[in-house]
Formats: C-alpha cells, sequence, structure tokens
C-alpha cells in the first residue's frame, strides 16, 4: 500500500504536526514558546528510558512522556506567567538550551554518545494518526466552548479577560503544560522512529521550525497548524520530486530542437532540489507569505466566511 | 593561569558584545528580534575570508600591500582591507535584509516579521554553503604573531589587534548613538515611532540605518572570531547568535553600554566556567543566568530603555 519513504513521510509529517499543535495551544492564550523542542527532547528522553532502560510497552512510555512533559511544562509556565512577548520567547529559548545541556551531559542516557539502541515502534503510523485524531478533536471542541473564547479573550487583552472573571493564571497554565504534554508525546513518536535521538535533535532550528508552521498557517483556528505543517513540510518534498515530474516528457518533444534540448538540461540542472537550493526555496516561499498574509493563511474570518458560503446562510 | 584566561573571556566576549549591540539597537527602534543576525556575523567572516585569499592570491595586489607594509612599517594592512570589506558586504545585507524581510512585513502582526527574518536566516545560511561549501575553511594567518610577555601573561600582537579594534568600534558606536545628531534620532525612534515622526525624524531611514550600521558591527565582529579561531564554518553564526541575546537581555534591552558590559561579563563566565567547572557546565550556567535575570531582573543588570508595552 505505502511504500517506506511514503509511510517515513507520513509519519514525519504526523509528528511535525502533534509538535505545531503543541506551540498551537499555548499561543491560542498569548504564550509564544521556543520551548516545543525541549519538551519534545524531554518526552523523547522520558519515553526512551522506559521503553528502553525499563523494557516497557511503548503505550506507557507515551503516556509516560505526556505526563513528565507536563509536568516539566507547568514547572516552566508558572514563572512564564510574570512574563510575556520577547521575555517569554527568551525564556523558553533558555528552558531548550538547558534541556539540551542535560541530554548532554546526563550519562545514564548516553550523554555525549547520544540515547542509542531506542526500539523501533511497529504500526507507530497508528499510533500517531490516532493521537491526531483525538487531538483534533479536542480543538474542535475547545474552540467552540466557553474555554477556547476565554483563550481568545486573554490573547487580545490580559487585564480586560481578567476583569471579566476569567481565571487567567489557571487557563494559561493548562494551555502551557497540555501543549508541553502533546510536544512530548510528538518527541517520543520521534524517538521510535529514528531509534536514536541526542542534544543535538531538539535543537533551537526545530523549535524554530514548529514556530514557523503555526505562523504561517495561521494562529487563530486549528486549521492553521495543519494547513501550515502541510505547506511547511511537503513542500520542500514536493520540490524534489520536480525532476521526477521531469523525466515523464517524452524524449521526441526535445531531441529534435537543439534549443528545447539544452533548456530542458539547464531546467533538469537547476531542478536540483536535493540540498540547500530546496532550503533556499523553502525561505523564500516563507518570506512571500510573510509579506503577502502576515496573519498567517488560515485565519477565524476567513473560515467563518467559508461556512457561511457552504451553509448558504447569510451573516 | 587566571588572568590567561581573562584574556580569553575578553576575546569572546569581543564577539558577543559586537553583535549584541546590533541585536539591541534593532530590537531598540523595531521591537523585533533580528534572528538573521548571527548570519550577518557568518558572512562577515566569509566576506573577510575571500578578501584576504583574493589579495594574496593575485601577485600584482600583493606585492603592492607588501610594498604598503614596508614602507609602513607595519603588518597586517591587509586585515584592515579584510575588516572593511567585510563591513561594506554586510552593510549591504543588512540593507538588504530591511528591503527584503522588514518593509514589506506588515509589523501590526508581532511574528510576522520574526518569521520572515527566520527565512533570511535558512536563506543567508544556504545561499553561503551553496556558494563556499559546508565545511570548515581555514582562515590564512595575517599577521604573523608577536608574543609579548607581562610577568606571567602572554598575549600576542593578534589578540592586541582584535580588542583594540572592537574597542575603538564599540567607542565609535557609542559616541554615534550618544552624541550626534543622527544618533538622537536614533535614540527618539526608540522611544516612539510617533513622536519621532512628528519632530521630524525619517523614521524608515532610521530603521535602514540602525540595521545597515549593526550588520557592519556584526560583519566586523565575524571577521575577528575568523581570524582569532582561524577557521570559518557557515554554521558559526547560530550560537553566537544565541549567547549574545542573552547578552542583550543581561544588559538590558535596547542598553548599548549594557549589552557591551554583558558581552564581556559572559564572555569571561563562560570561559572561567569552562576552564573550572567543565565545558558541560558553560551552557548549562549560560542559560541559567538567562533565565533568573527574566525572572528576577527582566530589565536586566543595567536597565531597559524600552518602555515595556
Amino acid at each position: 500500500m505505502l511504500d517506506a519513504y511514503q509511510e517515513s513521510l507520513l509519519i514525519f509529517f504526523g509528528i511535525n504536526l502533534i509538535a505545531a499543535f503543541s506551540f498551537y495551544l499555548p499561543f491560542k492564550t498569548g504564550q509564544v514558546s521556543l520551548g516545543q523542542a525541549g519538551f519534545m527532547g524531554v518526552g523523547a528522553y522520558a519515553a526512551g528510558i522506559i521503553t528502553t532502560k525499563l523494557g516497557l510497552y511503548f503505550p506507557l512510555g507515551l503516556a509516560t512522556s505526556a505526563v513528565v512533559s507536563a509536568i516539566v511544562g507547568l514547572m516552566v509556565g508558572f514563572p512564564a506567567l510574570r512574563i510575556k512577548g520577547i521575555y517569554l520567547l527568551l525564556l523558553t529559548l533558555g528552558f531548550g538550551q538547558i534541556v539540551q545541556v542535560v541530554a548532554l551531559t546526563w550519562d545514564y542516557t548516553g550523554a555525549h554518545n547520544g540515547f542509542q539502541g531506542i526500539p523501533k515502534q511497529d504500526n507507530l503510523l497508528l499510533y500517531i494518526y490516532g493521537v491526531l485524531v483525538v487531538i483534533v478533536l479536542f480543538f474542535f471542541r475547545l474552540e467552540r466552548s466557553s474555554l477556547g473564547r476565554a483563550m481568545v479573550a486573554i490573547h487580545g487583552d490580559e487585564d480586560a479577560a481578567e476583569v471579566m472573571g476569567i481565571d487567567i493564571v489557571r487557563i494559561k497554565l493548562f494551555a502551557f503544560s497540555i501543549g508541553a504534554a502533546f510536544a512530548g508525546m510528538a518527541g517520543c513518536m520521534f524517538a521510535h522512529m529514528t531509534t536514536y535521538v541526542d542534544s543535538l535533535t531538539f535543537g533551537i532550528l526545530l523549535a524554530v521550525n514548529i514556530l514557523m508552521f503555526v505562523v504561517v498557517g495561521g494562529g487563530t483556528t486549528f486549521l492553521g497548524p495543519i494547513v501550515g505543517t502541510i505547506g511547511l513540510y511537503f513542500l520542500p518534498e514536493m520540490l524534489r520530486t520536480l525532476r521526477e515530474w521531469m523525466e515523464l516528457i517524452p524524449i521526441e518533444w526535445t531531441e529534435n530542437s537543439e534549443f528545447l534540448t539544452s533548456a530542458y538540461d539547464w531546467l533538469y540542472d537547476f531542478f536540483d532540489f536535493e540540498n540547500e537550493k530546496r532550503w533556499i526555496a523553502y525561505a523564500i516561499i516563507i518570506i512571500l507569505m510573510m509579506i503577502w498574509r502576515p496573519q498567517g493563511l488560515m485565519s477565524r474570518d476567513l473560515v467563518k466566511r467559508w461556512g457561511r458560503r457552504l451553509t448558504g446562510s447569510r451573516a | 593561569m587566571l588572568e590567561q584566561q581573562l584574556i580569553n573571556g575578553l576575546m569572546l566576549g569581543a564577539s558577543y558584545a559586537m553583535v549584541a549591540i546590533g541585536y539591541t539597537l534593532i530590537f531598540g527602534v523595531l521591537r523585533l528580534l533580528h534572528f538573521a543576525h548571527g548570519e550577518v556575523f557568518m558572512l562577515g567572516a566569509f566576506f573577510g575570508l575571500q578578501i584576504v585569499i583574493y589579495m594574496t592570491g593575485v601577485e600584482v595586489v600583493a606585492a603592492a600591500i607588501m610594498a604598503i607594509e614596508s614602507f609602513l612599517d607595519v603588518k597586517g594592512i591587509l586585515l584592515f582591507f579584510a575588516i572593511f570589506g567585510a563591513m561594506i558586504g554586510t552593510g549591504i545585507i543588512g540593507a538588504l535584509v530591511v528591503f527584503v524581510a522588514v518593509r514589506p512585513v506588515d509589523n501590526k502582526f508581532p511574528l510576522a516579521p520574526l518569521i520572515s527574518t527566520i527565512g533570511v536566516t535558512i536563506l543567508i545560511q544556504n545561499v553561503t554553503i551553496m556558494v563556499f561549501g559546508g565545511t570548515l575553511r581555514s582562515f590564512p594567518a595575517s599577521i604573523e604573531p608577536v608574543r609579548y610577555q607581562i610577568g606571567d601573561l602572554t598575549i600576542d600582537s593578534v589578540q592586541i589587534f582584535i580588542l583594540v579594534t572592537a574597542f575603538a568600534l564599540m567607542g565609535s558606536m557609542w559616541y554615534l548613538i550618544e552624541k550626534t545628531r543622527i544618533g538622537r534620532a536614533i535614540r527618539a525612534t526608540s522611544e516612539s515611532h510617533e513622536t519621532a515622526a512628528l519632530l521630524g525624524v525619517n523614521v524608515n531611514f532610521i530603521v535602514l540605518f540602525v540595521f545597515i550600521l549593526a550588520s557592519c558591527l556584526a560583519g566586523v565582529a565575524g571577521v575577528l572570531d575568523g581570524v582569532k579561531n582561524s577557521n570559518v564554518s557557515p554554521f558559526m553564526g547560530l550560537e553566537v547568535a544565541v549567547k549574545a541575546l542573552v547578552c542583550m537581555l543581561l544588559g538590558g534591552l535596547g542598553n548599548i553600554v549594557g549589552a557591551l558590559v554583558a558581552g564581556f561579563l559572559l564572555g569571561t563566565v563562560e570561559i572561567l566556567s569552562s576552564a573550572y567547572l567543565g565545558s558541560g557546565l558553560r551552557d548549562f550556567l549560560t542559560f541559567s543566568i538567562l533565565i533568573t535575570i527574566l525572572l528576577f531582573k527582566p530589565t536586566g543588570l543595567f536597565g531597559t530603555r524600552v518602555v515595556r508595552d
């Protein structure tokens, strides 16, 4: 049904999407976190200890990664209540770096040799998309609940929300630690896919990528992270297939004309999107996206408008 | 031994401080975390390297440089060319960043300019890898280091050169910001774009100018770092960028002198902690400092100039 490449593509897409959701939940309350990669690392190491060091089952490892990450999330989220904006960005960035240092120096999990020999999990695709279905349902319900509206209110104006009687401390902490739990599960899945993690796996670049998935996709509706992750994860992969598409052009079309042959060769060379060029294209797409739609591809207004058009009702 | 480590700390701190000053200037006028600043630093090192390679490679130029050096009886003229060229190069890059990723992006959405500068980061890094290759490249030694012995302390001419250049540049930067007309305009823009514009400051120009200034400084820091470590790589930007962020915060957002002092402070702390506590604990200490400052004194050690909004 699926070959190994397609399956791994879907698995990593799912992991990235869970990670994007983990950023999206605290972001709903206005908390911008560069620490999601750090929480992924916490989850990966926690689950790795359960399955590799203690030899227990994968579902237990998954549950442990969620619980441990949620607790660490509370520990980071509580002091983070006091600060916002760039200060919170820097705090979570510092947290991510500290996770890396711990991973690099903790002998029990291999220190600088990395955490090796994590068992590869069968049916990981099912686990990932099972978790994703639960997460999507959670957000679908959340955005239609008073809790979801309270989160949007906190994002808009914290003081006004507090005056309205919203318990901002509890809601912000809830969002931050559940978000951390999502990230922890993503990290656990990642570790049981690659069978090896080290301190560099969950670095600042991963955290930045997660942030980009959500901001490019749009941070006001749960469709945003989905669209953003599809766009930013599959787009670079799709660029790699441009050459395969070119190879479908029959050779008779170009062989009679010298110009067409050279044009074909030039284009074929140009479409060498294996390494740097792929990233250059990716970067250009991101910059253009931010110029074109700084609020992200999907926004709540857009979704509402589409919903009205679908149901045929008028506003 | 301790004095020797202090000198190493100062050397590391010079890089941090020069990058952090750029960060803090840009944050001051735009409230923007300029993510690509570390890559500008890296580009500076590559520009400097290319200039040195070119000038020692072309015979006529190399001979002319030799003649000038023997005429003036100094060494290391080449490095001045490298620094000057890198400054111009990174200045242009800084201006390009403004035109490509800052001006066209609506900053009503605070994360959008951040993401577009992250895009620039990826762009610069991969273009550099494509053009120069993704490996470590050695920086040719262009000054023969002369060692000086002061008591137990050894310091060589390269180190002196780096420290003098860094201090001279940061000093002139301080003068520019605090004592000149355009510096006053920059400070006014940092307080409020609207008020500055009402008072006749061309805010768009000031933003452009600040980006160019900050990028020049980062470029020079890159060249000096390349000379100091005698190698450059396309991946050298990230670590300095993160550490300089810590320095910016430590010194107080928007505070130039604060960023300078914090840069040297952090450089010294890092060298001392890796010398006496082991290098694993170095980053742990650095980011613990970051978090402690954030939680207990978010205005930094020397006070912030940015009004919290």
